[in-house]
């Protein structure tokens, strides 16, 4: 039972790692950018909604679609200003970019919300819940895992289907060549991390809604996308799903066996599936 | 007398600090089918990554229907009308034949002038309409050099420019390949073909140019030049074929 409802309630981590790892699928598994400064514009665009929804008493719907909005403009900005003049074959100035960005806005954040931990008010639903035969499982965890499935879902629809997902696809796959076939590059690498970021914005919501954001916290959610990321295997968007699922599941599991262990235990999975599988679980050789 | 469409003047490029174009004018009219000939590292490649926009030149050295376009970023290359089989084929691993051609449908050439379709391309290489869900890496050569053509035609090109397109492919194939040049060009559509082997570039072409170090060694029909004529510009006066 005990284990039942540790498998569960790890699915449903799952679902909100799911929303940190989409953006990161894409950048990173797609088109080989790193972003180190993933975690924090998620937990920025946290910061905003709540300061947002709290001075003019939004519902949190209201503030997802604003930050879904301002994620949005705030990836295509990060693309055109910086990672466009960084991006190439050498994955490192991407790396060095993003990672000076990242300290940036750590700072800059601390400066403007200080180091208090916040969280967003939902109006009753981060406490509701329903029984589901002998447990009971919150709302909000399930709503945020049907919401990471339909993104997941769109996701991959968007590239494999959508002419702008064949553009991103041949860029990923050779960017001269992309260019030589009438892709402007630049201009859908701005679409595809305004998506990124877009999505953060749910993740964001759903983060302060869940538990509490402070402005140093970027760097673990950054952890949790790469590793769902690699679990999943490189470039598969499903894969990502997977891997965000493999690692909610894997913590929620080890917390039951003992609660000082969820953490580390997820962090254990991850190095075991890059060394029996390093290709990730989707992932081609 | 109308400009060519698509031309250079004294067209000088380098790779740092080394010159690999040393004043290049060359031009090509609607419909008709250039060649460039040249040794290895005579600067024909370059030539063609300068008029696609891939080499930075100055914006006179290019010219587009006598517009200056040189410099110009290769998809605003490909908008007015210039498509490329680069060398190598550069085809989009991973994606499967259909895949490759529709990103180039995509992002055609806003004038549209080839009249080129998937459906037109798939009865051109029928091979391809078979193939059309495999990924494209598990086409054997010849076949992945039909997708990187049908993917430049589908580009709408009014100049095709064709680079090396018989390397390292079995000399079937290659005449397969060369008997679809001349109705590409029934189209309207000029052609560059860049070719190592001469007597194939001389009886597939109107005209051609033979280059040598970075310089235009000669040019003419390709009718009327003799066999010496191309050896001694192919490999400079000293070496001069008897």
């Amino acid at each position: 039972m005990l284990w039942l409802d540790g498998l569960v309630q790890g699915i449903l981590l799952g679902g909100l790692y799911a929303q940190y790892a989409l953006g990161m699928a894409l950048m990173f598994g797609v088109m080989r950018i790193v972003n180190i400064s993933h975690g924090d514009l998620m937990i920025l665009l946290a910061l905003i909604g709540i300061t947002v929804g709290a001075s003019f008493t939004l519902g949190p719907w209201t503030v997802l679609a604003l930050l879904v909005v301002i994620g949005a403009f705030l990836g295509w900005a990060l693309q055109r200003a910086i990672l466009n003049r960084v991006v190439g074959v050498d994955p490192l100035p991407s790396l060095i970019a993003t990672f000076g960005l990242s300290v940036a806005l750590q700072n800059a954040m601390l400066q403007i919300w200080s180091a208090d931990t916040r969280s967003l008010r939902g109006g009753g639903i981060e406490q509701a819940s329903f029984q589901l035969g002998p447990m009971f499982v919150g709302v909000l965890p399930v709503i945020v895992l049907i919401t990471a499935t339909v993104l997941t879902g769109g996701l991959d629809a968007v590239l494999r289907f959508s002419r702008f997902g064949r553009s991103l696809r041949a860029s990923a796959a050779d960017v001269e060549a992309a260019a030589m076939t009438g892709v402007n590059p630049k201009s859908i690498y701005a679409g595809a991390t305004a998506i990124a970021v877009a999505i953060l914005g749910f993740a964001a919501v759903f983060q302060s809604l869940r538990a509490t954001v402070a402005p140093a916290d970027g760097p673990f959610q950054l952890i949790y996308a790469f590793e769902a990321v690699i679990i999943g295997g490189m470039g598969s968007i499903w894969g990502a799903f997977i891997g965000a699922m493999v690692l909610g599941i894997s913590q929620s599991l080890a917390f039951r066996f003992d609660p000082g262990f969820g953490i580390l235990a997820g962090h254990l999975v991850f190095l075991i599936v890059l060394a029996l599988r390093p290709q990730g679980i989707l992932g081609r050789e | 007398m109308n400009p060519p469409l698509l031309s250079t003047h004294g067209l000088v490029a380098r790779y740092g600090d080394f010159q690999a174009l040393y004043g290049i004018d060359f031009e090509i009219g609607a419909g008709e089918i250039v060649a460039l000939i040249g040794a290895n590292g005579a600067g024909k490649s370059t030539l063609l990554k300068a008029l696609m926009g891939v080499l930075r030149v100055a914006p006179e050295m290019v010219r587009f229907e006598g517009r200056p376009v040189g410099g110009s970023q290769p998809h605003r290359m490909v908008s007015m009308g210039v498509a490329i089989v680069p060398e190598g084929r550069r085809l989009f691993t991973g994606m499967s034949v259909e895949d490759n051609l529709r990103v180039a449908i995509d992002n055609a050439s806003t004038r549209r002038t080839g009249g080129w379709t998937l459906d037109r391309v798939l009865d051109f290489f029928p091979i391809l309409r078979e193939k059309r869900r495999t990924p494209v890496q598990s086409l054997s050569g010849g076949q992945q050099q039909m997708v990187a053509i049908g993917r430049a035609l589908l580009n709408q090109p009014r100049v095709l420019l064709c680079d090396e397109i018989s390397l390292g492919l079995a000399p079937k194939v290659v005449k397969e390949i060369y008997q679809s040049i001349p109705s590409i060009s029934e189209t309207g559509t000029a052609i560059v073909l860049v070719e190592q082997d001469v007597s194939l570039a001389q009886s597939a072409s109107n005209r051609l140019y033979c280059m040598l170090e970075g310089r235009v060694t000669l040019s003419g029909r390709s009718a009327e030049i003799t066999r010496e004529a191309i050896g001694e510009a192919y490999f400079g006066g000293a070496h001069a074929v008897a």
